[in-house]
């Protein structure tokens, strides 16, 4: 048959794959990447907040530099990674599949109440109850995300409002618990009693002058962001999270069942959130505090750096491992100048939003769009058809589909 | 702000000074040419249609002219003066306006304050109202457009939506219209009735720009005619001294049969079985009543219908997106429906259903996701792609998409770029190519050439016939009529949920099924119904094959008035049904 739209006949390769896989371009995509943009930008704004408050921004940023990476800080910052990468890549885990787990704080603090509770009560020998413990935080924080997977595939609630609300009862129940039923004896604080001598996660790097070790835990947790990035890239169940996270409809009439996606994205979620959970109680100071995993607000920087990095599985780690090092950065901020640690958090603020606000700059005929090689200025072919010009980022996907709730 | 009036006569300008010119413009994106030297000259009072397959450039050269685009070289002269707009409000200033295919409207504002917004007359700071309506008013009587101006927008049909944005653009004192495949989103009706203003714009004296790629519109109404393919002008003709092939040719680079229909196909065994499928609301008013059909090996069936008829919701009900109330589907031996309870869509299709959609962007494409993981879908849980230990081989996505791309002809960089990048017709060629490659027994294809080009038309039905006589059964839903005379073996025509009519190939005239569209009876043609149907009828017969494509897009559930007039015309007692089974096959 006569054709003349053979791409091969009648057209030369466009140019567009070659220039987009050089090592300058690829570079420059990089740099002028909406992520890179944000973080330069964040730290932009930061300055001029310090300077208006009459502090030095490049010794506050030194300070929070050397505080997060220096000998004495790097371990903290390692330390505060399980918990912030933890949830990020429990997060991101649904999201990828443009589904949004908002529940993380209960999955987390029931993960560490049965935890906690096999910790104390096992009757088996210590390190037997260490491993119990971890399945036991993955179980509770797996099924009571489950539940808020069934509320919406049975009652149709929306996956956005299930989880959250299931949160809250979590987080109340654990706090009773441990103010009423497991509350340590003569203990002014409310917390349970410290586990059993031995029923804890060894610690690594004891000696290095860090204070306390670092936990094996890191490894629990980056191992699970690297299974996360290979079941992603390279099953079949990762292809169609993928593709659920770019067009649920789509996948829905390719014959993925969404139902029972949605069911195993999120006991994977919350499995993982309940494990960080029980990696906690089970490192200093080796009980559960009340308060202890909510107030720092672990699930909201985690989800953040799920954001950031649009839920790309190692995007995520490294994006957890950011904010980490930020969080531990503005502890010692404050320490060595006057400026308060609340600075780090105005950072990820500002840069979440100016992740948002990319529509304005980096969408097409933003100025930005001019420096950034390859797919930056609309496809003319796209443009044929308006309003059908795709999002060509998954970040700003993934950021629409939290907006919309993932449905 | 700018007070409507008539626009300075064409006079204005020396005689002959074009007035809109485009010359030597250059628009290059990565990897593509989208405009090599185009010049393009509009004389005043014109209707001036730009021709182009999507993705000729006709809507980037469109944006150069309204300022959404800078040119990398070239000048932009409107009766004689320089121009170069850096947005389109400069755009507008200087006389331009250009109606969009997606409207800018207020749903739930009046006609008028969609009208006037953002320069509505003030009298002492405020808005004055009966200025602004009294101005609008005036309007629509003096182009004879037929928009109530106190109507809410939201509650009118499209085509008179349109109407409120071409209101819009006289309003400012548009000189120069540029309409975006105004045709796109109406029905066949209403774009006769879009045409007429069209006409009777150019005789108020604006100039009009259309940019489509129906070839009957061009005909019907423009003066003069140019052609771009890949970036280029290929043609530039007076409409007068043309006809319909020259332009296909000059926008496909070669001769371009626009009436061709297929030999009959050979048809086996049953591949779909439907019985008393009915889809709807518990005790409401089914969507889907009682429907009944076959589809044998070998065959194409068409189904034909004004839009929402039930034509979508059957489909829908038929792939497993839509639950059944009651009735019984067998595909290709099994059986997927039963009693109303239906199997899930992977079974559907393990069981040899593929099933192209109407809703090519959103159900048919994940359109951020690379070409080849959207071609990739459905092949993903078996080898090649499924390697040893059910891992996904890289290189066998990246195979299964080279081979797709390069049997249907997929114009495409690579593999790796989103699929919404590319044109429409690529999509569907894509989405078709991943459907067809399944090789199941039952291939449904849902309005399968709707918003896609001239060239890539003929090439999809081309890839139907062979498909069906590899042996594949084909159910085709069409609300082209020339699309399913040109294709089907066997017709059913749906009507208000039901089957009305089922004709041989033979007995399928475009009349007969105009009747039946309409909820008239072949053959027995009532006094009122019958004026309306050969009307309808005539009009879908008298496109070409081809240019048909879009036309469709009107979804006629939102047009009222058009739906109401075939609601009108359908007497109250039910028609005929449909011939059983066993008579439509032997005919």
């Amino acid at each position: 048959m006569p054709d003349v739209s053979s791409p091969a006949a009648e057209k030369p390769p466009k140019g567009g794959a070659a220039a987009r896989f050089s090592p300058a371009a690829a570079a420059r995509t990089a740099v002028f990447s909406p992520v890179t943009v944000s973080i330069v930008a964040g730290f932009v704004v930061g300055a001029i907040i310090l300077a208006s408050t009459g502090a030095a921004p490049p010794a506050a940023y030194q300070a929070i530099f050397e505080s997060a990476f220096g000998s004495d800080g790097i371990g903290d910052t390692l330390n505060k990674s399980i918990p912030i990468v933890g949830m990020a890549v429990a997060l991101a885990i649904p999201l990828r599949a443009g589904l949004v787990n908002l529940g993380g704080d209960g999955q987390l603090v029931l993960g560490a109440l049965a935890a906690a509770c096999v910790g104390l009560y096992s009757p088996f020998p210590a390190p037997v109850t260490v491993v119990l413990a971890l399945l036991a935080g993955v179980l509770a924080g797996g099924l009571w995300a489950s539940l808020a997977a069934l509320l919406e595939n049975a009652c149709g609630v929306p996956l956005l409002v299930s989880s959250l609300l299931l949160s809250y009862p979590a987080v109340s129940l654990v706090s009773y618990l441990i103010r009423f039923q497991l509350l340590e004896k003569g203990s002014g604080i409310p917390q349970t009693e410290k586990l059993p001598e031995g029923v804890r996660l060894p610690e690594f790097a004891q000696d290095g002058g860090l204070g306390t070790g670092i936990s094996i835990g890191i490894f629990l947790v980056a191992a699970a962001a690297l299974v996360f990035a290979f079941v992603e890239a390279r099953t079949a169940a990762g292809f169609e999270v993928r593709m659920t996270g770019r067009g649920a409809r789509f996948s829905a009439y390719a014959g993925v069942d969404r139902p029972r996606l949605t069911l195993k994205l999120m006991f994977a979620s919350g499995g993982l959130a309940g494990l960080v959970g029980a990696i906690t109680v089970l490192g200093f100071p080796f009980r559960l505090v009340d308060g202890a995993l909510t107030s720092p607000g672990y699930t909201w920087t985690g989800l953040l750096a799920a954001l950031l990095a649009a839920a790309s599985p190692l995007g995520t780690l490294v994006a957890g491992f950011f904010f980490a090092a930020l969080t531990i950065g503005g502890f010692g901020m404050e320490q060595e100048t006057a400026v308060p640690q609340q600075l780090t958090s105005v950072l990820q603020a500002v840069i979440i939003l100016f992740l948002a606000v990319r529509t304005g700059v980096f969408a097409k005929g933003g100025w930005l769009r001019r420096f950034r090689p390859g797919g930056r200025a609309p496809d003319p072919k796209a443009a044929e058809s308006p309003g059908e010009a795709p999002v060509d980022d998954p970040v700003e996907a993934a950021v629409k589909a939290a907006v919309e709730g993932g449905r | 702000m700018t007070d409507p009036q008539t626009p300075t006569e064409p006079g204005a300008a020396a005689p002959g000074v074009p007035e809109v010119e485009l010359r030597g413009i250059v628009k290059r994106f990565p990897g593509v040419l989208a405009c090599d030297r185009v010049d393009l000259s509009v004389a005043a009072g014109e209707v001036h249609a730009l021709m182009g397959e999507n993705g000729a450039g006709k809507s980037t050269l469109m944006s150069v002219l309204y300022g959404l685009q800078r040119p990398d070289a070239g000048r932009i002269l409107l009766r004689g003066t320089e121009h170069a707009f850096t947005s389109p409000l400069q755009a507008i200033d200087a006389g331009l306006g250009m109606v969009h295919q997606g409207f800018k409207l207020f749903p739930s504002l009046s006609v008028t304050e969609n009208v006037v917004y953002g320069a509505e007359p003030r009298r002492r700071g405020f808005v004055d109202r009966a200025a602004s309506r009294a101005k609008v008013a005036d309007l629509v009587e003096r182009h004879g457009l037929h928009v109530p101006p106190d109507a809410r927008v939201g509650d009118l049909p499209v085509g008179v939506q349109q109407r409120v944005e071409i209101l819009k653009l006289l309003y400012r004192d548009a000189r120069v219209l540029i309409l975006d495949e105004p045709t796109a989103v109406l029905t066949p009706a209403e774009a006769d009735r879009l045409l007429d203003v069209v006409r009777g714009l150019a005789a108020a004296g604006r100039t009009v720009l259309l940019v489509t790629h129906k070839l009957h519109e061009v005909m019907a109404v423009s003066d003069r005619v140019t052609v771009l393919r890949d970036g280029r002008v290929t043609a530039r003709m007076a409409t007068a001294d043309t006809g319909p092939a020259e332009i296909a040719a000059a926008m496909t680079g070669r001769q371009v049969d626009l009436d061709r229909t297929h030999p009959a196909g050979v048809p086996g065994t049953d591949v779909l079985a439907v019985d008393g499928l009915t889809v709807g609301p518990k005790g409401g008013k089914p969507l889907v009543d009682a429907v009944s059909l076959r589809v044998r090996a070998g065959e194409i069936v068409g189904v034909a219908g004004v839009a929402g008829n039930g034509q979508s919701e059957l489909v829908e009900a038929l792939a497993g997106l839509r639950p059944a109330t009651a009735g019984r589907v067998v595909v290709a031996g099994t059986e997927v429906v039963s009693g109303g309870k239906g199997a899930s869509v992977a079974k559907r299709r393990a069981a040899g259903l593929a099933y192209v959609p109407e809703d090519r962007a959103e159900v048919g494409a994940a359109r951020t996701a690379p070409l080849a993981d959207n071609l990739a879908m459905g092949f993903h849980r078996r080898a090649p792609i499924a390697g040893r230990g059910g891992l996904l081989s890289r290189a066998a996505i990246r195979a299964h998409a080279a081979s797709v791309i390069d049997r249907f002809a997929v114009k495409a960089a690579s593999g790796a770029v989103p699929i919404g990048t590319l044109s429409g017709g690529n999509q569907q060629k894509a989405i078709l190519g991943r459907e067809i490659t399944h090789d199941a027994p039952l291939l449904v294809v849902e309005q399968p050439t709707r918003g896609v080009d001239i060239g890539s038309i003929e090439n999809i039905h081309t890839r139907l016939v062979e498909h069906r006589d590899a042996g594949h059964g084909i159910l085709l839903v069409s609300a082209e009529l020339s699309e399913i005379l040109a294709l089907s073996d066997r017709v059913l025509v749906m009507y208000d949920g039901r089957v009305v009519a089922e004709l041989p190939r033979a007995a399928a005239d475009a009349a007969t099924i105009g009747l039946a569209m309409a909820g008239g009876t072949p053959g027995v043609p009532a006094q009122r119904t019958g004026d309306d149907a050969e009307h309808q009828a005539a009009d879908a017969a008298s496109e070409p094959v081809a240019g048909a494509a879009s036309d469709s897009a009107a979804d006629t559930a939102s047009d009222a008035a058009s739906d109401a007039a075939f609601r009108a015309a359908a007497p109250d007692s039910p028609a005929t049904p449909a011939p059983t089974e066993g008579e439509a096959d032997h005919a």
